[in-house]
């Protein structure tokens, strides 16, 4: 025996100590650093499956019923081969999802149902209520047991019990308030809690193995010695508790039916959820958790058997088996060991306490408590009453396990109180599996389901244990209810030969699977549903890149603030605002403070699930829905033009035939109205619009409509648009953005209020109309006066698309008009010079004309005169005036320049000359009088002439001569070795009004020849750059001058064509040649 | 490119596949009518018949799962998050 005070001591210094461990890793939490988060620590907390129920009640089952204490540790093993599919999508889910619990995960799965939630955390509470007791029983069992209070026969319960089951369910509530129940947030992880599980794991496992060894290999001579002893000594009892299928207690349906429930309850009963998902921190952990945890459990159940059967062997009988661990130390005097075995009884009790209790009363918070809570109006008191109601829970939960180890207990071996909760929790498992993998699965299903197991449960193995326990009087045990045999909890419909838990097991699961099944075939799941479903049973397949898109939107926007101070009510504001600092980052805020249309659904979400990580799914979505009801806003579905059909490719069957049909369109023709106009057509059909529009912006930078199709609206249509930012379409053409109002009921600009009004247009869009990495060059609009939300992601970026591939026809038929206008631009060119070339043709034919035909004839002289003009017109001139029978006036000139503008000055100039030339005899005086008259035409042409003038008299032979600054002309006399230059002072016509002349005469003889030219001859250059000059016609001159005049200047004009060739001659050639007889 | 993309569907294939099988292995030999074969009032090397299988059955198994976890490690490499 033990003192009270030593036990008690020794008890508060084990709580002290996980208090100081579970501090520890609190505070190094804080400080960034996990101490659990490694596979080791996650291992040992799924091993919280491993309670008094192992550490006592393993031991009484196996000397009372001998192997089928095992399947409860086998099934376990069982399941953990499927963890690596199982449970790491199960935490996947949750982790994106923040699931707090069982009851919010299977409620999340099927449309976030409150009912189911509250359903399953009734159950919850009400089927975990036996195993709470077991612990506290345990506790206070072993406490008396070991100080010596009670008497290992079943003495009764007294009042002693009572003392120690209270004591430690008020240490074990507040424990588990400091460390699970410390912040609201459930769906993190608790780290002080699971380090404390951890080392209550630690401690179990090596107490255990201490008292087997101690009691297989010191109080007996090992494994083989306790069998061989009891063979010898009650082999009939050694037969029974070795083998199974003896009585139907023991037969192969109960062994199915205890592997089947240890199977569930590993995964299903609330706190193995909670630490095998809540306190995850790494899906790899699962891994090592796999192995890990089926050794622990295979390490804790080795000495199950000799420890049993030791305790036989050493009492004589099994009474009092379930503390056999306690007692058989004691009774070997091993006091110390006896403690230890306390110490590890008592940590697998407080460890499963303290977990489930916090569980639970995560699933009573958030499933129970919030839906009436989110009825009521928001407070700023609500974050503080919402954590202390979760600590109440926590109370609550321990408590009652309290009330019904005092009403069962005494009853009950450990064993039978714990598998009433595994067959409680076993009812999880058709919702929870159909919800992971089955798609069908739904709402109807599961609550009924659930309903129906729970229902059985309740009757088969809950009400039973009351009636055992003589709380209830009745005798529907042995008669059945109203004395109907047919409806025995036992023996339900008659199904005779099964122990209590198979029947029980067979009828619950028979109707949970078979509602769950038959009512999700015949009903079908709602919208909120389905979202669920494809988080849930599709959460490994990556969802493809640009598919996701919105195909709902909240019809009145909702900023950013309205949701962090829905939060803040909830969570607190500090948690609010960093949540939504996370969410935002690097997400743009429009000027309102809201988010874009599109993110809205997906700012709603996040807001959700952060509420969720509190409060639950259920009751988080319930909150937002309620508070966007009270604003008048909801999700509603966008007309769904693309119907649910998706492939895989990156676009919907639909946006890819309208991409297909467009660009038919676009290839058919060139014409940009038709094509416009089939395209507006094509959108406006396929897309039940009411008008499309193609504007097309001018060079006064006006967008006007150049194309449209649907409804004529002539405000719309006949609108010519100055673009401007605060109008929808300008702010497109602006921008080069689609802009576009999915309802514009909501916050129009005010610019366009009232159009839009007046026509009654739903929704619209504007689109601007450019080539990539182009500005706009119009805008396609579409409206709809019918349908709202009609604008999804998808369509708007079909409709960019398409506007991309229309600004392109546009361009290329801007370019095909340019170069058309060039070619016609250049056609007339063409024609124009033709046109002038004739002209200039006829101007030489007259300016030709204009010339002598044929010099005259004069006795005793030969004259031959010729002009050759570079260009069509030119500015040389020559001609003769008879004066009288004896006297001939020669003149030759040139007109600066080729142009029209000499020929015209030329043609004046032979005017003039043959007007004036009568009015003087003197050759200096017709010059003077010539510049005088002509100067200031020639002034203004800016041009001037040069010229020669003779006066010939045939019978004096005197030629009389004057120069207006022309080339002087060489006077060629036979017998004389060179030629004279004739010369005479004289400026140049044109160049200042009054000019005197200088006149020279000379004495001309028979077989001179006269030469008088332009500078086109003596300046005609060969290709050396040289000039043909006087000299070298002066030679030539002399070589010819036997000729007669006409031939000589055909020589001439040879000789000169080919010193220049191969260019042709540059200026205009003109010659007069006189010579003497 | 394509026979990587092969041997790694394979490989997955294989391995999830296998996690199936001998779950639901583990399932029939520790259930009847597997363990009938064992349910003998006999002590094999002193122990009882049916505890010795079920204990050295329960031993296998972890190894199994343990192999398993290896495997799967190994073939994730050092990033270990490939799959």
């Amino acid at each position: 025996m033990l003192s009270i005070q030593l036990v008690a001591g020794v008890s508060l210094l084990y709580i002290a100590l996980l208090f100081m461990v579970a501090y520890y890793a609190d505070k190094k939490r804080e400080q960034g650093q996990s101490v659990i988060s490694n596979p080791y620590i996650y291992s040992l907390s799924i091993a919280v499956y491993a309670t008094s129920w192992t550490f006592y009640g393993s031991v009484g089952k196996a000397a009372t019923t001998g192997l089928d204490f095992l399947p409860i540790y086998l099934g376990p093993s069982l399941t953990a081969f499927a963890w690596w599919f199982l449970l790491r999508k199960i935490v996947r889910i949750s982790k994106e999802n923040n699931i707090t619990s069982i009851a919010d995960f299977i409620s999340s799965r099927y449309g976030k149902s409150q009912w189911l939630g509250a359903l399953i955390t009734v159950i919850a509470m009400m089927g975990i209520m036996p195993y709470i007791a077991l612990q506290l029983k345990a506790v206070a069992t072993s406490f008396s047991i070991i100080t010596g209070y009670s008497n290992v026969s079943q003495a009764g319960i007294s009042s002693y019990l009572a003392r120690p089951g209270i004591v430690s369910a008020v240490i074990l509530s507040v424990f588990s308030i400091i460390f699970g129940a410390r912040y609201l947030v459930s769906s993190e992880r608790h780290e002080g809690l699971t380090a404390a599980i951890a080392v209550e794991s630690i401690v179990k496992l090596i107490s255990f193995l201490c008292v087997g060894i101690y009691v297989t290999y010191f109080l007996f001579d090992g494994f083989t010695d306790i069998f061989s002893r009891l063979q010898t000594a009650d082999p009939e009892t050694l037969k029974r508790l070795t083998t199974i299928g003896n009585d139907k207690d023991l037969s192969y349906p109960h062994w199915f039916t205890m592997l089947f429930l240890g199977m569930g309850a590993i995964m299903l009963l609330p706190r193995q959820f909670h630490v095998l998902v809540i306190e995850n921190s790494d899906e790899n952990h699962i891994k090592d958790a796999m192995w890990r945890f089926p050794i622990y459990m295979f390490l804790i159940n080795l000495f199950v058997l000799p420890v049993a059967l030791g305790g036989i062997l050493q009492t004589g009988s099994a009474g009092g088996a379930d503390f056999f661990v306690l007692t058989l130390p004691m009774k070997g005097g091993h006091q110390w060991l006896s403690l230890i075995a306390f110490l590890g009884g008592f940590s697998a009790a407080t460890g499963m306490v303290i977990v489930e209790s916090v569980a639970i009363s995560t699933m009573f918070l958030n499933h129970l408590v919030m839906p009436v809570i989110i009825k009521l109006q928001p407070r700023s008191w609500f974050p503080l009453l919402l954590i202390n109601l979760k600590r109440f829970g926590i109370v609550l939960v321990i408590f009652l396990g309290y009330i019904y180890f005092r009403i069962v207990g005494e009853t009950y071996m450990l064993v039978n109180m714990g598998l009433i909760s595994f067959a409680a929790a076993a009812q999880f498992g058709p919702a929870l599996l159909g919800g992971l993998y089955w798609h069908r699965g739904n709402k109807a299903g599961a609550v009924t389901g659930i309903l129906l197991g729970f229902t059985i449960w309740c009757y088969t193995l809950l009400i039973p244990s009351f009636i055992r326990s003589g709380w209830w009087q009745s005798d529907i045990l042995e008669k059945g209810p109203f004395g109907l045999a047919l409806l025995k909890p036992t023996e339900l419909f008659g199904l005779t030969g099964f122990d209590v838990w198979s029947n029980a097991m067979f009828w619950s699961m028979f109707f949970n699977i078979g509602g769950y099944l038959a009512l999700s075939i015949i009903l079908s799941q709602d919208e909120r549903e389905k979202e669920q479903v494809k988080k849930f049973v599709d959460v490994f397949i990556p969802p493809a890149d640009e598919l996701h898109w919105e195909a709902k939107r909240l019809s009145k926007p909702v900023t950013i603030m309205q949701f962090v101070n829905l939060m803040a009510k909830f969570i607190g504001e500090g948690p609010a605002h960093t949540a939504i600092a996370d969410y935002l980052g690097p997400r743009e805020i429009d000027e309102h403070g809201g988010v874009s249309e599109f993110e809205l659904p997906q700012l709603k979400r996040f807001i959700e699930k952060t509420l969720a990580g509190s409060l639950g799914g259920a009751a988080a979505g319930a909150i937002v829905e309620s508070y966007l009801s009270d604003i008048g806003s909801k999700m509603e579905s966008v007309y769904n033009i693309f119907s649910t059909v998706r492939t895989e490719l990156s676009e919907s069957r639909e946006a890819l035939s309208v991409r297909l049909k467009a660009s038919l369109i676009m290839n058919r023709t060139l014409d940009l109205r038709i094509i416009t106009f089939d395209l507006l057509e094509l959108i406006r059909k396929e897309f039940k619009l009411d008008l499309a529009v193609i504007r097309i912006v001018d060079d006064s930078g006006v967008l006007e409509t150049y194309s449209f199709s649907g409804t004529t609206i002539p405000s719309i249509t006949e609108r010519r648009i100055i673009p401007d930012i605060n109008t929808y379409i300008g702010d497109a053409f602006l921008s080069n953005s689609p802009r576009f109002l999915n309802d514009t009921r909501n916050n129009p600009k005010p610019e366009s209020r009232e159009i839009l009004e007046l026509e009654v247009i739903l929704s619209f869009a504007h689109i601007p109309i450019a080539r990539e990495g182009e500005s706009p060059v119009g805008v396609l609009s579409v409206f709809s006066r019918t349908i709202v939300g009609l604008f999804t992601q998808p369509f708007i970026d079909l409709l960019t698309s398409l506007a991309g591939q229309l600004a392109q026809a546009i361009k290329i038929d801007s370019e095909m008009k340019a170069k058309e206008q060039e070619r016609r631009q250049k056609e007339e060119i063409l024609l124009e010079n033709v046109k002038v070339t004739r002209d200039m043709e006829i101007a030489k034919q007259i300016q030709l004309s204009l010339l002598p035909p044929s010099p005259p004839d004069l006795n005793g002289a030969l004259i031959a005169c010729r002009c050759i003009p570079a260009t069509h017109v030119g500015g040389d001139y020559y001609d003769f005036f008879r004066r009288g029978i004896d006297d001939i006036d020669i003149v030759i000139a040139d007109v600066s320049g080729h142009s029209v503008g000499a020929a015209l000055i030329m043609a004046e100039t032979r005017s003039v000359l043959r007007a004036q030339f009568h009015a003087t005899n003197s050759t200096r005086d017709i010059l003077a009088m010539l510049n005088e008259e002509l100067y200031e035409d020639l002034t203004n042409a800016e041009l001037f002439i040069t010229m020669f003038y003779v006066k010939f008299n045939m019978a004096s032979r005197l030629l009389t001569y004057a120069s207006a600054g022309h080339n002087r002309p060489l006077l060629f006399r036979p017998g004389r070795p060179s030629c004279t230059e004739l010369d005479a002072e004289g400026l140049i016509l044109g160049v200042k009004r009054n000019v005197l002349f200088e006149e020279n005469t000379e004495q001309l003889q028979g077989g001179d020849v006269l030469l008088m030219y332009t500078d086109g001859v003596t300046e005609a250059q060969n290709r050396a750059g040289e000039l043909f000059g006087e000299s070298r016609l002066c030679e030539f001159l002399a070589t010819v001058c036997t000729e007669h005049p006409d031939v000589m200047i055909d020589r001439i004009l040879r000789e000169v064509t080919a010193f220049s060739a191969p260019e042709p001659l540059q200026d205009d050639l003109s010659l007069v040649i006189i010579k003497l007889i | 490119m394509k026979r990587d993309l092969k041997s790694s569907l394979l490989r997955r294939l294989h391995l999830n596949e296998s996690w199936v099988i001998f779950f639901v292995l583990g399932i029939i030999m520790m259930d009847f009518p597997f363990i009938q074969i064992f349910n003998v009032p006999a002590l094999l090397l002193g122990i009882p018949s049916l505890y010795l299988y079920l204990y050295v059955g329960w031993m296998v198994s972890i190894f199994v799962i343990y192999l398993f976890v290896k495997s799967v490690d190994h073939e994730d490499g050092p990033d270990g998050e490939r799959r």
